[in-house]
């Protein structure tokens, strides 16, 4: 750092036009996706560019008028955010056994674990479908929020476990020492400890559960249990011919919430991702 | 406060022996040090005082009490651990006041207790700081007092010390020493460094590859040693350690010729102190290797055919490379081993 600093201002100038023009890079499609949805539907497709275009609220008000977003913004909101609860409160205490208790087959449970992500979904699709139509929870959000939570609790377990790994065993040692019992150790010690990596799994967790199709396809029949991801594949923009501003806009409605979540957790996912990375 | 009693006490990891049919006795109120070379089982038989890791053999006690069945929590034992283990999202005050929560401690008592464990080591002022936010001897401190808040029956400390600078390192051993004749709690204190060990332990228990080599006060182990491992691993420097024979009372070597027992005889290691030669003599004939003035004393080596012999000579003593040079050994201060490391030739 230092030596790169005292090298003077040209440096830094590149290094600065490197990185704007890679985030520019990243950036401009999203943005140019938003102004879209925010263009009067003739100015969508048209044989020649235009560099300013006007600026109208249509496709807003068509998605307002016809289209229950708020209904499938609440079924996704619901469903994620369930999930993700139910994958945090039964993998912390999975992977605080997995990482600290010594059992026999711990790390073959460990990775049986695992294994269950890495099988093909559709493989279990069928089955899945007659199972909840069994217990009767076809079209239903909480069907939803428990398929999402059984997806992903694997990864988020796996992720876990790797940051409590991590966590020196003599902190538990000393509260073991101080009279702490497992579940005040997991509680007061393990779970602030590893707050990055929990927040990291949560998000993670989040963003496949949002994105989640096949399965929600399948168990939301009618629009009653439509999340973001089906309505927006099945969205046209209504009977006269397909509204690609409104596609457009709510496309971005259904990735803003990730989107505000990345931002605001930042500083620990990038920690995280890593993290879970290098260990196994 | 209490005696702690290890009976053949055994720890293994798989096949690998960690601590080897280990006895102690721990006095009640008695400072006692475990000092040995990294790897020796110090850690180890800690921890199974603390009732962290389990005896695979023989009886823990504490008082009267047969601890083996007892878990950690159960036992009233507090650790400093070496790399202090301060909870990192609690404030100090926090990490001195989790042990008195744990305990069911009334809570009118506790900011009472914090506040005079944290005058004890002198940090009042960073109470309300993260670990995080302070110096190593500032977080060694904060696990002493999260320590000594609630009163144990036990001390146990493993090298608390290691990670300081050797400055700090003696303030805090002062401080430590002092803090443990206040509160009279039994210590158990490990060290891989001698000094340390000499300066604080009641008694010193020596252990090598998981094998208690010699238990004694630091004056005997320092006067007695009994085998060439004590002798080689006190003393700065240690004690010097040649080979060599004896024969008709009379102990040889290359260059070195001492008087020794008379029924001394065969293959025997002669142990002599540094600060037990002087120059001008006819013991020993070698040649100087090295001279290193450090102000009050003036450590020489001087080079044999087989060794190099470290002497504490005087201030002012100073003398050209390869020069020849004659040694006198303090003849009722020499020490003699056998083959197999122990002692003889003691009357
Ligand atoms: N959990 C363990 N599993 C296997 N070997 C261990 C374990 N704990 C300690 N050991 C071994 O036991 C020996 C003694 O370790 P330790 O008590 O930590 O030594 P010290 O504290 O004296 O440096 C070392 O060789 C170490 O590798
Ligand atoms: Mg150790």
């Amino acid at each position: 750092m230092a030596s790169v600093r005292k090298s003077g201002g040209d440096n830094l100038l590149v290094r600065y036009i490197i990185l704007v023009s890679w985030a520019m890079v990243c950036l401009v499609p999203i943005l140019w996706f938003l102004t879209i949805g925010f263009r009067p539907r003739t100015e969508i497709i048209v044989p020649e560019p235009i560099y300013w275009p006007t600026w109208s609220l249509d496709a807003w008000r068509l998605l307002v008028s016809d289209w229950p977003i708020a209904l499938y913004l609440r079924n996704s909101i619901l469903a994620v955010a369930g999930s993700v609860v139910i994958d945090l409160v039964l993998a912390i205490p999975a992977a605080f056994a997995l990482a600290r208790y010594e059992f026999k087959g711990r790390e073959d449970i460990g990775f049986y674990i695992l294994s269950t992500r890495m099988m093909a979904p559709a493989i279990v699709a069928v089955p899945i479908f007659f199972l909840f139509k069994n217990i009767g929870l076809l079209d239903s959000v909480w069907a939803l929020m428990l398929i999402y939570a059984a997806i992903n609790l694997s990864l988020v377990t796996w992720i876990i476990r790797s940051y409590m790994l991590d966590i020196p065993k003599e902190l538990e040692d000393a509260a073991r020492t101080d009279g702490a019992g497992d579940l005040t150790i997991l509680w007061e010690i393990m779970i602030p400890a590893c707050l990055p990596g929990i927040i990291t799994a949560a998000v993670i967790a989040a963003i496949f559960a949002i994105n989640e199709f096949l399965f929600t396809l399948l168990i939301a029949s009618t629009s009653k249990a439509y999340t973001m991801s089906v309505a927006l594949a099945n969205f046209t923009g209504g009977s006269d011919g397909v509204i690609y501003n409104a596609i457009a806009l709510v496309s971005f409605i259904a990735f803003a919430p990730i989107l505000i979540l990345v931002i605001l957790i930042q500083k620990h996912l990038s920690r995280g991702l890593t993290m879970g990375a290098v260990k196994g | 406060m209490a005696s702690i009693l290890l009976k053949n006490v055994v720890k293994s990891f798989g096949s690998f022996v960690g601590v080897q049919d280990m006895n102690l006795d721990v006095v009640d109120e008695e400072f006692l040090v475990l000092l040995g070379p990294s790897g020796c089982g110090k850690t180890t038989t800690m921890r199974m005082i603390a009732g962290l890791e389990h005896p695979t053999e023989g009886e823990i006690r504490i008082g009267d009490a047969l601890m083996n069945d007892i878990d950690a929590r159960d036992r009233d034992v507090a650790m400093v651990f070496q790399g202090y283990a301060l909870y990192p999202n609690m404030s100090i005050y926090e990490n001195i006041r989790f042990p008195l929560r744990m305990r069911q401690v009334p809570k009118a008592k506790h900011d009472d207790l914090i506040r005079r464990a944290a005058e004890m080591v002198e940090l009042g002022p960073f109470l309300d700081r993260k670990p995080g936010a302070l110096s190593g001897g500032q977080r060694q401190r904060a696990a002493l007092a999260r320590a000594i808040v609630r009163q144990p029956q036990v001390f146990l400390m493993d090298e608390p010390l290691s990670n300081l600078d050797a400055k700090l390192r003696a303030s805090m051993r002062v401080q430590i020493k002092h803090m443990q004749r206040e509160l009279k709690v039994t210590t158990v204190y490990v060290t891989h460094d001698q000094i340390e060990a000499m300066t604080l332990a009641d008694r010193i228990v020596i252990m090598n590859k998981g094998v208690i080599q010699q238990i004694g006060t630091p004056d005997d182990i320092y006067s007695n040693p009994a085998n060439t491992f004590v002798a080689g691993f006190i003393g700065s420097p240690p004690m010097n350690l040649i080979a060599g024979t004896a024969q008709n009372g009379t102990f040889s070597s290359a260059g070195i010729r001492v008087p020794c027992p008379a029924n001394l005889s065969g293959n025997i290691t002669l142990g002599i102190r540094p600060e037990d030669c002087q120059i001008g003599g006819d013991n020993l004939q070698g040649q100087v290797y090295g001279v290193e003035p450090t102000g009050d004393i003036t450590y020489l080596t001087v080079r044999t055919a087989n060794k190099n012999i470290e002497i504490k000579a005087g201030r002012e003593f100073r003398a050209p490379i390869d020069s020849a040079i004659a040694v006198g050994f303090d003849t009722s201060r020499l020490y003699f081993f056998g083959e197999d490391g122990y002692r003889v030739g003691v009357n």
